[in-house]
């Protein structure tokens, strides 16, 4: 048990909200990208989140990524230079409405534990105050 | 005095921890009770130190298995907050009170 705890678990919930947010926007910046039907479409990333704890609450990891759909969904552009003998080529296939929920969540998540570091210092600065008057 | 500190600190740490995991699939809130159990080792009159023990919300969960609640885990860190403030004062003036002894002799 370390003496500022609630910090550093408090940061694990940042850490991991902000590799969220970077995933989603990384997903975002990536909706249009095409590929040729010989490759793969751009697979959008999700954080994989699990809980720590070695007896006492440890936070909050990044378990890992896991990836989109590689088909993707075809799309009838024959002017597009990818495009192959049909005319079809990839896009990446993943819901941009569950997208920018999940950006939503991320970034309220993040907020609220940018809260509790506020709060934890205040009750560690008070108890730095023992003693002194 | 100081177990009451020890168990709001512990709580703060559960709080942080339950905030960190509020998007975690299958997390469930953790809750530190010590009060009931302070307040009975004080009136029995023994030494009043308790070990706060930190158990799992059987809440329902949303459908991801979560349980954390962000709006009373949010006033919960706020209130441990000042107890915790609380508890510092008392335990100040208790150093202060010793203090003036000291320096009236």
């Amino acid at each position: 048990m370390g003496t500022f705890d609630a910090i550093g678990i408090a940061s694990t919930g940042l850490t991991v909200h902000r590799k969220w947010l970077d995933a989603v926007s990384d997903n975002l910046a990536n909706a249009n990208n095409v590929s040729s039907t010989d490759g793969t479409a751009f697979q959008a990333r999700y954080v994989v989140a699990t809980s720590m704890d070695y007896g006492e609450p440890a936070g909050v990891q990044v378990a890992g990524i896991e990836l989109g759909d590689p088909e993707g969904r075809l799309v009838h552009e024959p002017d597009h230079p990818l495009a192959d003998e049909d005319g079809y080529v990839r896009y990446p296939d993943f819901d941009m409405a569950s997208q920018m929920t999940q950006l939503i969540m991320a970034q309220r998540g993040y907020q609220a534990s940018a809260a509790v570091v506020d709060r934890a210092r205040e009750s560690y600065q008070s108890a730095l105050q023992i003693g002194k008057n | 005095m100081k177990s009451a500190l020890d168990a709001l600190s512990m709580r703060q740490r559960v709080i942080a921890d339950n905030i960190a995991n509020v998007n975690t699939p299958g997390f469930l809130a953790g809750r530190v009770q010590f009060e009931d159990a302070l307040a009975k080792a004080v009136s029995a009159g023994r030494d009043a130190v308790v070990t706060p023990q930190v158990q799992r919300s059987l809440e329902p969960t949303r459908e991801n298995g979560n349980n954390v609640n962000l709006d009373t885990e949010t006033l919960s860190n706020i209130d441990t907050n000042l107890r915790y403030q609380v508890a510092v004062r008392s335990i100040d003036g208790g150093f202060s009170a010793i203090r003036t002894a000291i320096r009236s002799a």
